[in-house]
């Protein structure tokens, strides 16, 4: 009876070891998993931030060039090439 | 039989021990790695994180883009994007003859140059700075050690030439040097961005928390220039300078009703992405840094007087002396000779003798009292740096011909700006408004920082005779005025004709040869859009402002109305190009035979 009882214990205790050697394994793979994912996503933010660096210096090249092909001089140069010419004020009517 | 018994090893004894005896091992591993642990965690920990950090954590210090400067229509005039430039580390150059042969060959620079840069001995070293695409290109290829690049903001004007000297120019530094980009550069600069990222093995950037490397953006700043507007003030005033064989020009046009500025422009110009290229004179905002004798566009303001002292109404007449007028040792000379002429006939003709004859009678303490109150003498408060107060001394140290010769405007210097702005009032029923450039300022967001009120300074004149002076203007540009040339067909045009002696360089009076020619008027006469402002400087092949600067007034004035979509008059004169009356610039020469070397 009691080689019994003392059986019950330490199979009580193993289990309670292993349970706990479980928990602090997940609690590790978990907290492990977080850290990978905390260094990807902040690998991804830094290529997303460059990303959008390079995006907003593109916009910017792009809008001096848009600036630069709206200059008034080259407009009227073109214009000029293609013949056109601003209206005289006879030609202009003003609809009242 | 006797049975021996023997002793049975005991198993679970051994197991025993061996289970303490790795237990004890364990334990001390374990003990050895908690005091290795309580060793570089805890008594050499500080040491051991700051040496770490060297490694994995990167300082950076980062200039943040200037603000852009936009046009009215917010049309970019001056926007910041970045551009590499080259650096070196002398102490990780292999081999400095060599690399600076190869750089050399790239950049187009001069190989003992750059040889000298590279044997400095110095940590850090600037190759070229905002190198072309291209070029950095090339350098990549060559794959030389210790070269490297930096991206660094860099300023560029697109529109090149286009309004130049009112925006200015910044520095390699990209701090401002002339113009708005110095007067702003606190605003337009930002704040530097600096802290540290965190870099792994392979030393890419990891991302984790800390300031933004771009730092504090700079306003953008909105002007009140209009960019197509600012394009036809310089064309036309590029052709005058051109067609008249002038040393320079200056024009300009303001809103007379709020005072906003919608062109300034000077002949010539200069490119601000390339400004050491030109001489530092042209990088000058000239229309307000510098000052002249205005001539008889300065007529308005003595006519203005002369309503405002009530002592003469515009068909007040005067003797004109027959063209020829002793003050002291001087003779005032009119072009034409004129017996007796109104008031009104007075500014039409342009008449010197006239003019002096209006001045006598208002006197000299009125005059001056309302030529500061016009705002002559004084800055007028533009947000430009370097603005000038011109020259009008106190009514108290007038000589006699100084009081003669202000009625005509010699002996009297204003700016461009100021002359500008003192007509506006007469358009604008006599309240004066100071002139501005600046409506705004937004944030890198776009949302609106400062904006910058139309703001009104003093009643100069009354409605009524606002009006009355107005009438006289128009009949400048009438059939028989030295203005003709500035009319135009659908709007009636108010306007003022110069012709100013310019002073001798030697300090003997005035330049025979030297001359300002300048027009000055509103349109449309009846509800003012804008003001408009033409100088003309040392014209070579005719010197009168009613030839030289009028047209090029009349061709901005045709432009801009047209580009703004005012309406035309109904009733105008049916003219577009003027007739040969023009010719007759009646009195709008200065003409006085300086009998004494000096003004005295």
């Amino acid at each position: 009876m009691k080689k019994k009882r003392v059986s019950k214990g330490r199979h009580l205790m193993m289990a309670i070891w292993v349970a706990a050697i479980v928990v602090f394994m997940a609690e590790l793979l978990v907290y492990t998993w977080c850290r990978v994912q905390y260094v990807r996503t902040g690998y991804e933010v830094t290529e997303a931030t460059k990303e959008h660096h390079r995006l907003m210096e593109l916009h910017r090249k792009l809008k001096v060039e848009e600036a630069r092909l709206r200059s008034p001089e080259r407009i009227m140069r073109v214009a000029q090439q293609r013949g056109l010419v601003i209206p005289d004020s006879k030609q202009v009517v003003v609809i009242p | 039989m006797m049975l021996r018994r023997t002793k049975k090893p005991n198993p679970l004894k051994w197991i025993r021990f061996r289970i303490i005896l790795l237990g004890a091992v364990l334990a001390a591993c374990f003990a050895l790695v908690m005091g290795r642990a309580f060793q570089l965690q805890v008594l050499e920990g500080k040491r051991l994180q700051s040496k770490a950090a060297v490694q994995y954590k990167k300082a950076f210090h980062n200039r943040p883009k200037r603000g852009t400067i936009y046009d009215q229509n917010f049309a970019e005039l001056a926007v910041s994007i970045d551009v590499a430039s080259i650096c070196a580390y002398p102490g990780q150059v292999s081999s400095p003859e060599q690399t600076a042969s190869a750089l050399a060959q790239v950049l187009n620079l001069k190989r003992e140059f750059l040889l000298e840069k590279l044997s400095s001995g110095k940590g850090f070293v600037w190759i070229k700075r905002h190198v072309d695409p291209t070029q950095v290109s090339a350098i990549r290829e060559l794959g030389l050690g210790g070269i490297d690049f930096v991206t660094e903001p860099r300023r560029f004007y697109p529109l090149k030439s286009l309004a130049a000297q009112v925006i200015g120019f910044c520095g390699t530094d990209g701090r401002g040097l002339e113009g708005l980009e110095f007067y702003y550069d606190s605003y337009l600069k930002g704040r530097e961005g600096s802290g540290t990222v965190l870099r792994d093995a392979l030393g890419r950037d990891f991302t984790g928390k800390g300031p933004s490397p771009e730092g504090k953006l700079g306003y953008n700043l909105i002007l009140t220039i209009d960019k197509n507007i600012q394009y036809i003030t310089e064309q036309a005033l590029s052709e005058g300078v051109k067609k008249f064989w002038a040393k320079s020009g200056m024009a300009l046009v303001i809103v007379p009703s709020t005072g906003a500025i919608l062109a300034m422009a000077h002949v010539p110009g200069f490119n601000p992405n390339a400004f050491s290229q030109y001489e530092p004179w042209l990088w000058r905002n000239r229309a307000i840094t510098d000052f002249f004798e205005p001539g008889s566009t300065f007529k308005i303001f003595l006519a203005a007087s002369a309503l405002e002292s009530g002592l003469c109404t515009p068909v007040s007449e005067f003797y004109c002396e027959e063209g020829a007028y002793r003050v002291g040792k001087n003779i005032v000379h009119d072009v034409c000779p004129y017996e007796r002429l109104s008031l009104q006939d007075i500014i039409k003709y342009s008449s010197n003798i006239g003019a002096a004859k209006v001045g006598e009678k208002v006197g000299s303490a009125y005059l001056y009292h309302k030529l500061k109150e016009f705002g002559f003498g004084h800055k007028v408060g533009i947000d430009c740096p370097g603005e000038t107060r011109g020259s009008l001394l106190p009514v108290g140290r007038w000589s006699q011909i100084d009081a003669v010769a202000i009625c005509f405007g010699q002996g009297i210097s204003v700016s461009a700006l100021q002359l500008a702005a003192a007509v506006s009032p007469i358009a604008n029923n006599g309240l004066m408004m100071k002139p501005y450039l600046v409506q705004g300022m937004t944030d890198a967001r776009g949302r609106v920082v400062k904006s910058f009120q139309p703001t009104p300074l003093q009643q100069v004149l009354s409605p009524e005779n606002a009006r009355r002076l107005t009438r006289m203007m128009e009949r400048t540009v009438e059939k028989g005025g030295t203005g003709v040339r500035a009319a135009l067909r659908g709007y009636k045009v108010a306007g003022k004709t110069g012709t100013a002696q310019k002073a001798d360089p030697a300090g003997h009076g005035y330049a025979e040869d030297k001359y300002m020619a300048s027009f000055v008027g509103f349109a449309p006469a009846k509800n003012p859009e804008i003001a408009v402002l033409v100088v003309i400087d040392e014209p070579q092949r005719d010197h009168y402002g009613g030839v030289v600067a009028a047209p090029v007034f009349r061709r901005i004035v045709q432009k801009t109305l047209r580009y703004l979509k005012v309406p035309p008059e109904l009733a105008t004169p049916e003219r577009d190009s003027p007739g040969q009356e023009g010719h007759r610039q009646a009195g709008e020469s200065l003409r006085v035979s300086w009998e004494a070397p000096t003004m005295g």
